[in-house]
């Protein structure tokens, strides 16, 4: 299996680790994500349960099952990619290329690398209500800076698209996307395109953090 | 297998920036919500969007309509209708019955379908073909070379 060396964060010092970045996932790879997650999803339920917080403040990929995700991996374009640190997947995601077209100008119509599917471990997410800070920082941002250099060695420009789960919202607008609009064929989630330009500038760091 | 080791190219400075827009959130989950049937279907196939397009784009450059193509390949029209807008999965035996009316390969028709685990290099071929072809009503020139290209990875009959 190929792989990349990268590397995360680790709070509060934000000390550099060291991860592998492996594009190549197999179903098998999948199996393996969710048989490690399933146990750490059932505590923070239990958790949630235990504080008898309401359920609209849950993750809202907490129901999710990776290897239940894996029949995607049957099409043709489709991609997994992880972020391991040890043997621990810290973060996966499911890209396809080519099946969706951009909404945004100068690039309306073209190709770009959609992301059906994207998360954290659960030690990753950031829980204040269960007192929960996440193991490691940068997850998100390197698959994303990840789904941007697969955009580009495509030829498709860095152009990606996907729609995110409300919780997720502010972080797609934080990594410069654009939110174009809620679609009723998709939970009426809302639709983030990165153009080209938005994904120049989240490699070069000139997203502004306000 | 093969190991392959090469350092990604960012700074601790551009990981510490970019990962201010992760704190802002409780995640950065992308999929469905807790309807999402990702979780209930788990036995089925997505359909497949590039074999929808691959037979839109051949069936217009037979000068086919819908109906002609179903009568031709013996197969129901409103199946037919459903794998070409990319709505449904086609069942094993229309995928076989449009790779003879299309003159390709079933075994590769299969694997555009999701019916069968895809070879590296027709998924390439299917990658370049999407990238090149959009649903539009006429074949623009470069539409045909598309097809043309894509026909000549899937014509490949190795399965006979």
């Amino acid at each position: 299996m190929s792989f990349r060396v990268i590397q995360l964060l680790e709070p509060p010092e934000n000390k550099l680790v060291e991860a592998k970045l492996i594009d190549t996932l197999k179903p098998h790879d999948l199996e393996l994500v969710e048989r490690a997650w399933t146990p750490e999803r059932d505590r923070l339920l239990r958790e949630y349960l235990l504080r008898g917080i309401d359920r609209r403040a849950y993750p809202q990929s907490l129901h999710w099952r990776w290897d239940k995700k894996a029949r995607h991996l049957r099409e043709l374009q489709a991609r997994a990619t992880g972020i391991l640190v040890g043997d621990a997947w810290q973060g996966v995601m499911l890209t396809k290329s080519a099946t969706q077209f951009a909404r945004l100008q100068p690039d309306r119509g073209k190709p770009l690398v959609y992301i059906d599917y994207i998360e954290a471990a659960p030690w990753n997410l950031n829980l204040p209500d269960i007192g929960q800070q996440r193991r490691y920082r940068g997850v998100g941002p390197v698959l994303v800076r990840e789904a941007i250099l697969q955009s580009q060695r495509e030829g498709f420009h860095g152009r990606l698209g996907l729609h995110s789960l409300p919780q997720s919202e502010h972080f797609y607008t934080g990594c410069g996307m654009t939110g174009v609009e809620r679609d009723a064929a998709k939970q009426n989630l809302l639709y983030f395109e990165m153009t080209r330009e938005a994904a120049t500038r989240y490699m070069e760091n000139e997203v502004s953090a306000t | 297998m093969k190991n392959i080791k090469h350092r990604d190219e960012y700074s601790r400075d551009w990981l510490l920036r970019a990962a201010e827009a992760e704190d802002r959130v409780t995640s950065f989950s992308v999929g469905g919500l807790a309807a999402d049937v990702g979780w209930l279907d788990a036995g089925s196939i997505a359909p497949a969007p590039i074999l929808a397009r691959f037979i839109e784009l051949a069936r217009r450059a037979r000068n086919l309509t819908l109906e002609s193509l179903a009568v031709r390949a013996e197969i129901d029209l409103a199946e037919l209708v459903g794998v070409t807008e990319a709505r449904q999965q086609p069942t094993p035996r229309t995928v076989y019955r449009l790779s003879q009316v299309l003159d390709v390969s079933a075994e590769n028709l299969m694997e555009l379908a999701g019916l069968a685990e895809p070879r590296a290099e027709l998924a390439q071929a299917a990658l370049r073909f999407a990238a090149r072809s959009e649903p539009t009503v006429e074949l623009s020139e470069e539409e045909r070379n598309a097809l043309n290209e894509f026909v000549k990875v899937l014509v490949d009959k190795s399965d006979d």
